[in-house]
């Protein structure tokens, strides 16, 4: 066991070059929730059309034997940003605590948060820097975790099928994504979590 | 059972052997003949493991079948500063589940940067029956409802540390699943925990607990809640506060000191976040005691750090933002004569400007002042080969001498020069040098003097140094005593690599990353040595895809008695026979 991937996994990651935007969901897709996010118009991105994205993962873990396939999520940013990023060398559970003294956030070049969805033990490390707002986020976070994410603003029907994003504030209180600005809202998070929205 | 013609008989060389602690001197025992092989291996309790791939649980179980202590390391020391892609393995599970029915009577585990799940923690919280010690240290992938099993489940539990370990908070109550007769607690680090505790349940606890020694709260526990837990654990002599804010109110203040002027055997304290100055004058009655000090989370700034480290005359560690400044570290170095091992790290150290007044002549000042000093960390944004040498001479003692320059490839400031000569001074002054991390501008020179007078150092970081293979070459054919090498962005290749093939079986690991070894070599030298793992770790996709002699973005090198492992995630690919099965 153990091994079943490996085939797989090395497609996935050959499709690595390819552009985020070649994997917005297909007109053709033929799920009812696909169509659904055609009905609303970007509101919803939909993932089920997305089976081989350099932004996606398999988060399986299972019995900590499944191996799982796994691509560079921040896509955006070349090995040697990255390699600046990951310099100096310091622990991030320091990192974060020096990240989130002060409201001068903006000035540092990066901003790494977890997030987490809900039921997978491990969570995945975002740079909320590399995001415009949150939509840009909400984009980033469908692709990742291969999910469907209701956006803040949209009405909340179909809440059964959906998950929503929240967020951990400097108080420890979880909070809905996009109950502040988005400047305030850089300030004050501490991780994310991708929940089912029905138990919101 | 084979044995020496005049030997003791087996009851007394296992009586000795209990005497004989270090897993060393355990080891040089059990290759001295068969019969003490034999007899060694029945009675050792406890095994360190520094890579949980070099072997597998099934080996170990086989020759140790009577383990009461384990001790196990995953994923490469690199992955605390992100290197390690998410994903790269270092699962505990396997070894948990096969220890499970291996060794019933288990009592300690200790793990560092390892996968742990929630239900790995339900299955230690129900397989061993007298279970004592859990250390999760730089852990993740697990939540406080796996740790609510173990606090529901293990009756005999003494130490539960969470140390720097990445737990998803569900919640604060899983304090409460500690049964109402549980009364075995002796140390509890909860620092890296973000939600708020269920601070009733934290109060019981410690009350009905008398051999509690030991307390490291997180940041969610308000400093007017901390007198009241002081006030029922007089006896710990470790404490990590929570937040140290408060308004300001004369009578809680009252209470506090009073709390902790009652701690009389208090030695080492942490945590001190958010910190409201006025209130640290109530730990000072209890400074003269401590040899211990972590104020590496702590926004204290350099007047009020000064006044406390003066307070502190024993003070053997302390580890600190560098608010504390040159003025605080002379200040350490007058007042702190014991002072042991020293860590500085940056308060801002993402900008290039310096934001406190933090140089060179602050470790100078502690190199003269504090003679017993021999471990360092320290992070700055300017050096010069001068200091370096200056530091070398006052300190011959050290041990571990971690620096790192801010800004990379930066020169002497003074001189402009590289700082080769200077580190070359710590390695030629320092003869017990074990450890050491090097930054700033530096040529194969520096690795000419490492390989040269470097002869008892078994870790070495560098990143963003030398110019080419005989960097890497010198300090692999000159270190001989080196067992874990972590390079990244440095100029390395293929050449220095191969041509110490064997010297890698000596070493536990070799970590590569944005260096210039081609995947034909990592291909060659997992072929060439069917001991050693190469794993060649690719975000960009299999490195069959790109020719031959093209640089793989990183490497990762260990020797194992296993084979290759089986958990690999599609980003990682084992060199050697095995890889030519994985790509078909």
């Amino acid at each position: 066991m153990g091994r079943k991937a490996a085939a797989y996994s090395s497609s996935s990651s050959i499709d690595s070059s390819n552009h985020p935007d070649h994997h917005l969901p297909s007109p053709t897709a033929s799920s009812s929730s696909s169509s659904l996010s055609r009905k609303i118009n970007g509101n919803y991105c939909n993932s089920l059309s997305i089976t081989r994205t350099d932004l996606s993962t398999d988060l399986r873990l299972g019995l900590s034997i499944s191996p799982s396939h796994h691509s560079d999520l921040s896509s955006t940013s070349t090995p040697r940003e990255q390699a600046l990023i990951n310099w100096p060398p310091i622990k991030s559970i320091l990192r974060s605590t020096l990240a989130g003294r002060g409201a001068d956030n903006r000035r540092h070049p990066s901003l790494f948060v977890k997030v987490y969805l809900e039921g997978v033990p491990i969570g995945r490390k975002l740079n909320l820097f590399d995001h415009d707002g949150y939509s840009a986020l909400i984009s980033s976070l469908c692709l990742m975790f291969k999910t469907t994410i209701l956006c803040p603003e949209n009405n909340h029907f179909h809440l059964d099928k959906y998950h929503v994003l929240t967020y951990e504030d400097q108080e420890g209180d979880w909070m809905l994504v996009g109950d502040v600005p988005w400047e305030i809202f850089l300030t004050t998070v501490k991780r994310m979590k991708i929940t089912r929205a029905d138990r919101c | 059972m084979p044995k020496m013609a005049n030997s003791f008989p087996e009851e007394v060389l296992e009586h000795v052997f209990s005497f004989i602690q270090t897993d060393q001197d355990r080891n040089s025992i059990s290759t001295v003949c068969k019969s003490w092989y034999e007899i060694e291996r029945w009675c050792r309790r406890r095994i360190f493991i520094g890579n949980c791939y070099a072997v597998s649980p099934r080996m170990v179980i086989r020759r140790f079948p009577d383990i009461r202590s384990i001790e196990l390391k995953g994923k490469p020391h690199f992955a605390d500063f992100n290197l390690v892609p998410e994903g790269w393995g270092g699962y505990v599970y396997p070894w948990i589940a096969a220890m499970a029915s291996a060794y019933p009577w288990l009592e300690e585990i200790k793990l560092k940067r390892m996968v742990v799940t929630d239900e790995t923690l339900e299955l230690i919280a129900k397989s061993f029956k007298n279970f004592k010690l859990l250390v999760l240290s730089s852990c993740e992938g697990f939540s406080t409802d796996g740790l609510a099993a173990i606090a529901a489940n293990c009756r005999n539990l003494r130490e539960l540390d969470l140390h720097e370990s990445d737990v998803e908070d569900l919640s604060g109550h899983w304090l409460s699943h500690f049964p109402d007769t549980y009364t075995s607690l002796v140390s509890l680090n909860i620092a890296c925990l973000g939600s708020e505790l269920s601070f009733s349940a934290l109060e019981r606890l410690v009350g009905r607990c008398p051999n509690l020694r030991s307390l490291r709260l997180n940041r969610s526990v308000p400093l007017d809640r901390l007198a009241n837990l002081l006030r029922q654990a007089p006896r710990l002599t470790e404490l990590g506060t929570g937040a140290y804010s408060a308004e300001l109110r004369p009578d809680i203040f009252t209470i506090l000191s009073g709390a902790f002027s009652r701690c009389k055997e208090l030695k080492s304290l942490s945590g001190f976040w958010d910190v409201v100055p006025p209130y640290l004058t109530a730990i000072y009655s209890i400074c003269p005691g401590l040899t211990s000090l972590n104020l590496s989370y702590s926004n204290i700034q350099s007047p009020d750090l000064v006044k406390l480290v003066s307070e502190c005359p024993n003070l053997q560690r302390l580890w600190v933002l560098d608010y504390i400044e040159d003025v605080g570290l002379n200040a350490l170095a007058e007042s702190c004569k014991d002072l042991r091992e020293l860590r500085v790290f940056p308060s801002d150290p993402f900008v290039v400007e310096p934001n406190v007044s933090l140089t060179e002549q602050g470790l100078i000042s502690v190199s003269e002042g504090c003679p017993k000093l021999h471990s360092v960390l320290y992070f700055c944004r300017q050096m010069s080969n001068d200091a370096l040498i200056t530091i070398a001479r006052n300190q011959p003692n050290f041990t571990c001498f971690r620096l790192c320059i801010i800004e990379p490839k930066i020169p002497d400031y003074l001189t402009l020069q590289p700082l080769d000569v200077g580190f070359g001074a710590i390695v030629e002054n320092c003869k017990n040098l074990r450890r050491l991390s090097i930054s700033g501008l530096l040529t194969d020179r520096v690795f000419d003097y490492i390989g040269t007078y470097g002869k008892n150092l078994e870790m070495l970081s560098v990143a963003f140094a030398g110019d080419s293979d005989l960097g890497l070459h010198h300090i692999l054919s000159g270190c001989d005593n080196l067992r874990k090498l972590e390079i990244r962005d440095c100029p390395f290749g293929d050449k220095a690599l191969l041509a110490n093939a064997a010297k890698l079986e000596t070493m536990r690991s070799l970590w590569m990353s944005s260096c210039s070894v081609s995947y034909g070599a990592c291909k060659l030298l997992g072929q060439k040595l069917p001991r050693l793992n190469v794993e060649v770790i690719d975000e960009r996709g299999h490195p069959e895809s790109r020719p031959e002699n093209s640089p793989v973005e990183k490497l990762y090198i260990y020797r194992s008695v296993a084979g290759p492992r089986f958990d690999m995630p599609g980003f990682v690919w084992t060199m050697g026979k095995d890889s030519t099965l994985r790509i078909t």
